[in-house]
């Protein structure tokens, strides 16, 4: 054989050995994840408190913590982001403030995520003494998503023919009407899509509101908007730092399969609103 | 798009609602707009007393608070390492994976790894931490005859793992994007199927490759859960500087180990604020320069 054909060989089994390291590697994760996830399932997990400091008891304040740190972000970003994508989209002409609105969410974007956690504790927190609120969780996560439910939202919105604006036009709406009879029900499909991706992103974020929303023990459904909660996500940091105890690991698996099956829900719904309004939408 | 504002109905309710509209949509550009600036000014404001008081101290090798030594150069060489670690890493297994799934004529295997690149993107970064705790650290401390496996390595390689998909995802656009004349004369010439990847199709994908490696740069730097968890969060420098087997410290570790311990408006505080917005320049100016490749790159195909 030429050296050629021999390189040729081991270039091909080299790429091949790297995609199953690769493919090795998640099955890894996703088998330990679920496995161990699994032994720690129980009806008592999903709705008994947690108890001796997480090591038994469930996870049911935990569940209801992070679903609504999430919701609570969710209804806070939509009018905002949907109201950025019409501008940017609709209201604009100028290149340079198009450019300039890009710029800011793209920035938003690339912030880590702890930094964010550091703003909210010295603005809200320290700034205007809101203390530890899980309603400030909401409000900085609400930031985080910001980027994501515009973009998704206007990409929706830009992608709809210019012959629909001028048809609203041409029956005598005001760019206003247009906006609210055909622009947004038009990209329905982008606000719900960019939603359900934010959420499942949002669901598992720790650095952000570990500072300034949750509390690890004592916690329960918070009464008033500055109480802390607990959620997911930082149930797992606490049990982790006591992981050498077995019942806690248990608990952190068991939590951590909880928080992957929450994502893998908003994410497989997201894909369903993509498809089921983008159908009506087009009919 | 060229439609003027001007409202044909003069109807005074109509009109309220128009003005509204537009307050709500101005508004919130607005607000959207501004945001930036006042998380960027509030980080800037906080860490004047870092800058002013303890400025000097900044640049040392110790990090002892009681005595007001703040030198953060050990949380930077920690993060510097752990990238590198991360890069060396995962780069070459993402881009040759990425060749082998560009490459197969398997539409199984392409939907396979898709799918799988999905789920993986979808696990949070506290569960990565999991993982190394629960796992990488004792199989690091057992290779290593360690007595703790929570070891900049140990971050490094976990960081590895979770930039993974983004590489490879990103790369195997890159070369899916380049147009199959390339491929197609390469084989005319007679070049072998490596010798056409390696001179024809990486060449032409090198902006986007190099543009994926930054943004995924840019997410290692700025992750914090996976790494404080596993890196053993001591504030010294490793001895001699590229022993990654000593436990260290990055400057997100830092901040998520800190940050709710310190007390707001001391010198600590306002040194963690600090490091904070070195964070945060870092990470725009990785994404950035990684979008100005893709750019280019788009430009090429």
């Amino acid at each position: 054989m030429s050296r050629r054909v021999i390189k040729d060989k081991i270039f091909a089994a080299v790429t091949r050995l790297a995609l199953f390291l690769s493919l090795g590697i998640l099955a890894f994760l996703v088998l330990t994840i679920a496995v161990q996830g699994i032994k720690a399932f129980s009806l008592q997990f999903f709705f008994l408190p947690a108890r001796d400091f997480g090591a038994s008891g469930g996870i049911s304040y935990q569940i209801i913590g992070s679903l609504l740190l999430v919701v609570v972000a969710a209804l806070l970003v939509l009018p905002f982001a949907v109201g950025t994508a019409i501008f940017r989209s609709e209201c604009v002409k100028s290149e340079r403030l198009k450019r300039g609105l890009d710029m800011a969410l793209f920035c938003l974007n690339s912030i880590p995520s702890v930094t964010y956690g550091l703003f909210g504790l010295i603005l809200f927190v320290n700034i205007f003494n809101t203390g530890i609120s899980w309603f400030v969780g909401s409000i900085i996560l609400a930031i985080m998503m910001l980027p994501t439910v515009t973009i998704t939202s206007f990409q929706a919105m830009n992608s709809i023919p210019d012959h629909y604006r001028e048809n609203g036009f041409a029956l005598g709406l005001n760019q206003i009407q247009i906006i609210r009879r055909i622009i947004l029900p038009q990209s329905l499909h982008g606000i719900v899509t960019g939603i359900l991706i934010a959420l499942a992103r949002a669901i598992g974020e720790t650095a952000p509101i570990m500072f300034i929303a949750t509390a690890f023990s004592g916690v329960t459904v918070p009464n008033s908007l500055n109480e802390p909660v607990a959620t997911l996500p930082t149930h797992i940091l606490a049990l982790a730092q006591q992981a050498t105890n077995p019942d806690a690991l248990q608990n952190a698996w068991g939590a951590s399969f909880t928080l992957i099956i929450l994502v893998m829900l908003f994410s497989a719904l997201a894909y369903f609103a993509r498809l089921k309004f983008k159908t009506l939408a087009q009919r | 798009m060229a439609i003027s504002a001007a409202s044909p109905s003069g109807r005074p309710r109509g009109r309220f609602w128009t003005r509204a509209g537009y307050m709500g949509i101005y508004g919130s550009a607005f607000v959207s707009t501004a945001l930036v600036g006042l998380i960027l000014l509030t980080l800037l404001f906080q860490s004047g007393p870092a800058i002013f008081d303890v400025g000097n101290t900044l640049h040392l090798t110790e990090w002892n608070p009681s005595e007001n030594i703040f030198g953060i150069v050990p949380m930077i060489v920690g993060s510097l390492l752990v990238m590198l670690i991360a890069l060396t890493l995962a780069v070459p297994t993402g881009v040759l994976a990425a060749i082998y799934i560009a490459e197969t004529r398997s539409d199984k295997i392409k939907r396979v790894v898709r799918s799988a690149l999905e789920i993986l993107a979808g696990i949070p970064s506290i569960v990565y931490g999991l993982i190394g705790v629960a796992y990488l650290s004792l199989w690091v401390a057992d290779i290593f005859n360690l007595q703790t496996g929570r070891l900049i390595l140990t971050a490094g390689i976990l960081l590895a793992i979770m930039i993974l998909p983004t590489i490879l995802s990103l790369t195997e656009d890159a070369i899916s994007n380049v147009s199959d004349r390339y491929k197609e004369n390469g084989r005319a010439l007679g070049l072998y199927r490596h010798e056409v990847i390696t001179d024809v199709i990486l060449p032409q994908a090198k902006p986007d490759i190099t543009g994926a490696v930054l943004l995924a740069l840019g997410r290692a730097l700025g992750e914090t859960m996976a790494v404080m968890l596993v890196i053993g969060s001591i504030d010294r420098l490793p001895d001699p500087i590229y022993n990654v087997l000593s436990s260290g410290q990055t400057i997100t570790s830092k901040l998520g180990r800190e940050v709710g311990e310190s007390a707001f408006g001391s010198t600590h505080f306002s040194v963690l604020v600090f490091m904070s917005f070195i964070l945060v320049a870092l990470s725009l100016l990785l994404t950035f320069l990684s979008q100005t490749y893709f750019k280019t790159g788009r430009r090429h195909v």
